[in-house]
This record gives structure tokens, sequence and C-alpha cells, in this order.
């Protein structure tokens, strides 16, 4: 089944970042087909255009000297593009049959309602913490990541969030990973982390880790993500369960 | 209560994170992990305000060492030195004295106190970034090789956890390389508890498509 032929001229407001994918889902794809909208298509694997250049120019994280040897990191290598990564991209697109137009949007900007932020950790099913607390981890992540459902012109709806802190030069650590029940199984979650990723990247934080819950290291291997490299565990203090 | 695709905070849904700070530690005060005992598990247990430091400050400063809290005076020329020498790659000037200024995070370091005053070289140092409410991670613990086995990697991270405890951050994790592991375990550290998996970004990884 050929992909579709063009992508219909964007609303002003959003770049369209032309992922030239399609979203591996059960029946709920939507592979875009000229000018009619939406069709149903296949399961497919997501696929992202990443540009080889720019990945290759940043060092891995670790790096193992001995005392010998003198290694200086190399100054930033910030921004070898003409044109800036826009902060908002589209990841879906969908004209309803009612024609209503339907828009899902990554987001690096970090606006996000912490009222938002606390009904999506309830509908995963997270225990309650307090309004002022989520306000100031919000607050002092130095990354937090969106996902919204734009329906036609007024609503706005948050279905997936994910944060980084950092220190903003070289070490930065994902934390609460959310999609809305109802959206997962679409690829959300990856293409979330992966916008993430891609972001930190950008901005020259070179060393991106995280800590998995059992269930979802296989999750994270998918998008590159290696568990106890070179054989470091990560330890937490006192865990309690 | 786990959903595909959610990395859920250390303590997951059945934390207690909803809970008051003075519940929250009475519940650590009566679930201690006996497993990870140590030689003084209760130093880390009692409210943070009197907890017992393995060595004081106090001791320190009689031994030559001055214990510091912030990044004010550190020669960050000197702290890469001690990097290099314990097989760390040094670090950009200027991009560490950033992640060292950085608002949110902690630093704990060891002076050597110098003969005639001034400012000393770091012998010990210990950093963290988070969030300041829930998450810490530490990075770049070091010792001077010459001086270890002293007890000052435990020194400043005990002070490090502590002030981490004081901001109300509970959940703090590192990454230790495996010789290591056992440092940290007497500080009350375990290691992949209840299978969460420390996990490192790597370009190479990444799945072809």
């Amino acid at each position: 089944m050929p992909f579709g032929a063009s992508i219909p001229s964007p609303p002003p407001t959003y770049l369209v970042h032309h992922l030239a994918c399609w979203f591996q889902v059960s029946n709920k794809c939507w592979i875009h087909n000229g000018l009619s909208g939406f069709v149903p298509a296949k399961r497919r694997a997501m696929v992202l255009p990443l540009r080889a250049s720019f990945w290759d120019s940043i060092k891995s994280g670790f790096l193992k000297n001995n005392n010998s040897t003198k290694v200086v990191e190399p100054p930033s290598t910030f921004m070898e593009e003409e044109d800036p990564f826009p902060q908002d991209i589209v990841l879906l697109e969908k004209t309803q049959p009612d024609g209503t137009f339907e828009q899902i949007i990554f987001s690096s900007a970090g606006d996000v309602d912490v009222y938002d932020v606390q009904a999506l950790c309830d509908k995963v099913g997270w225990p309650r913490r307090p309004l002022t607390k989520i306000a100031a981890s919000l607050k002092n992540s130095y990354l937090v990541a969106t996902l919204h459902l734009i329906k036609g012109i007024d609503q706005k709806q948050l279905i997936g969030m994910a944060r980084a802190t950092s220190d903003h030069a070289f070490n930065a650590t994902i934390w609460d990973v959310l999609v809305d029940p109802s959206y997962q199984g679409q690829g959300l979650g990856k293409a979330l982390v992966e916008q993430l990723i891609r972001v930190l990247l950008q901005r020259d934080i070179g060393n991106i880790t995280l800590f998995a819950d059992n269930k979802v290291v296989d999750f994270y291997k998918n998008l590159g993500f290696e568990a106890d490299p070179e054989g470091i565990k990560g330890m937490f203090w006192y865990p309690r369960y | 209560m786990q959903s595909h695709g959610v990395l859920l905070p250390l303590r997951g849904p059945s934390s207690s994170l909803s809970l008051s700070r003075h519940l929250r530690r009475q519940l650590t005060l009566t679930s201690f992990h006996s497993s990870k005992a140590s030689t003084r598990p209760r130093s880390l247990l009692l409210p943070v305000a009197s907890a017992a430091f393995t060595v004081s400050d106090g001791e320190l400063e009689t031994r030559g060492f001055r214990v510091r809290r912030s990044s004010d005076g550190l020669d960050v020329a000197a702290l890469n030195d001690v990097f290099a020498r314990v097989g760390f790659p040094r670090r950009d000037p200027d991009r560490l004295r950033r992640a060292l200024g950085h608002a949110g995070g902690a630093v704990v370091w060891v002076e050597e106190s110098k003969r005639g005053g001034g400012p000393g070289k770091p012998v010990a140092f210990a950093r963290a970034t988070g969030d300041g409410v829930f998450n810490a991670v530490v990075w770049d613990v070091v010792v001077e090789p010459s001086l270890q086995g002293m007890g000052l990697g435990r020194a400043v991270m005990e002070r490090l956890v502590a002030d981490l405890r004081r901001s109300g951050v509970s959940n703090i994790a590192l990454y230790a390389e495996p010789r290591v592991v056992g440092f940290y375990r007497p500080l009350g550290f375990a290691a992949d508890p209840d299978g969460i998996k420390g996990m490192v970004y790597s370009r190479r990884n990444q799945k072809k498509r």
C-alpha cells in the first residue's frame, strides 16, 4: 500500500514535522491519503528520520579513561543545522468524518497546567501528590515535554507527559513518562520519549539516563537505552516496597 | 497498576508519596530494610536535624579537613585534577561551573585545609541533580586516591543525602560502577530494588528502522 501523497498545508501556528511515518497501532492507525483525509492502514513500525550527521557529532555519555590520558570535553557543537528545531511538533493529524480537525502535538515548551498533570496522574493510577509539589517538580525540571490532543480550534487535552532533570551541562534523567491509558498502544509513548531525547541532545546534554521498572525495560531498550551499561548499577537510597 | 509506557517513579503507585512528611518518617523508622544493615543505620533514620554522621564536622576539622556545602570557593581546575586521578574524564571547566551553579542541585565537598589559611584543594566531592521535591540523582562522587579509605567518601555522601532529605527529597538514586557498589551499600543504597534498572541512552543502540 503506497504511502499517501502530500500532507496538506499546516495550520499557521505549527510547523508540521513531516515524520514520514505511521504509527504502530492495532486498528486505529491513520495514513494520510491525499485530500480524502485519513484511511485505516495496516500495522507498521514507527520511523523517525533522524539526521545522521547531527547524532554522530554527539559524544557518548560514558567515557572510561585511565589516569594517564587527559580528556577534555570538546566545545559545544550546538546547532549545526541552519533552521532551529521547533518547540511544537505535530505527531498525528486527522480529519474526523464530521469534519473536525484533530492533531496530537508534542511540545518541549513545558506549558502545562498543574491540574491537568494531576488529572493525568489520576488516569494512570498514581497516588495523589500535593499540587504544590507537582508544580515545584515541574518548575525545577530542566525539560517538561507534553503531548496534547487538539480538537478543532478550542479543545486542548493533555494526553501525555514526560520530564527530565539535569545539571544543565552533562547529565539528564528522565522521570514520570505518562500516556493517558485511552491513548496508549498507538506509539505515542515512544514518540514522546524519542522527541524528548532529541531535544536533550539538541541542547548538548550528552548523558541521558532513566530508571525503568522491570516491565518497561524492553520499551526503553527499543528506544536505544541500555540497562547496566558496562555493569554499572542503578542504586536507590533505602527503597521501600 | 502499571501501564505500558509508564515510567514509574521509584516508589510507584504503592508508595507513600501522598503521606505527610511526619508519617513518612514514622514509616521509615518502622519499615527499615534489615537486609541493608550497616554499622550505623539509625543515624540515617533519625530526623535530619539530629542526624549523627559517622565522622562529625569537628572531627574532620581536627584532621585538617573542612566540609563545604556549596560550590563557593571550589577550585574547578583542582577538582578536574581529582577527576583525572580517579579515572573520570576531565570536564570542560565552564560546563562544570554551570553544572555546579545550577539551582536545585546539592554539592558537598571536603576541602583540605591549607597552612596559613586560604582556599584549600578539594579532596572529596559529590553533587546531586533533581527537582527538589521528589527525585535526585547523585553524580561524580570522588575522593583523592591518596586519601581514600579514611571515610571522606562516606562523609560527603552522608551529608549529601542528609541535605537532600532535609529538603524533602527521599527518592535518591545514583549509578555505581561494579567496584563501588559495595561502597554505597552501607550508606543505605540498594541496587536494582524490585527489579528497577538504571538505563543509559546510547546512540549506537538505536534501532534502525
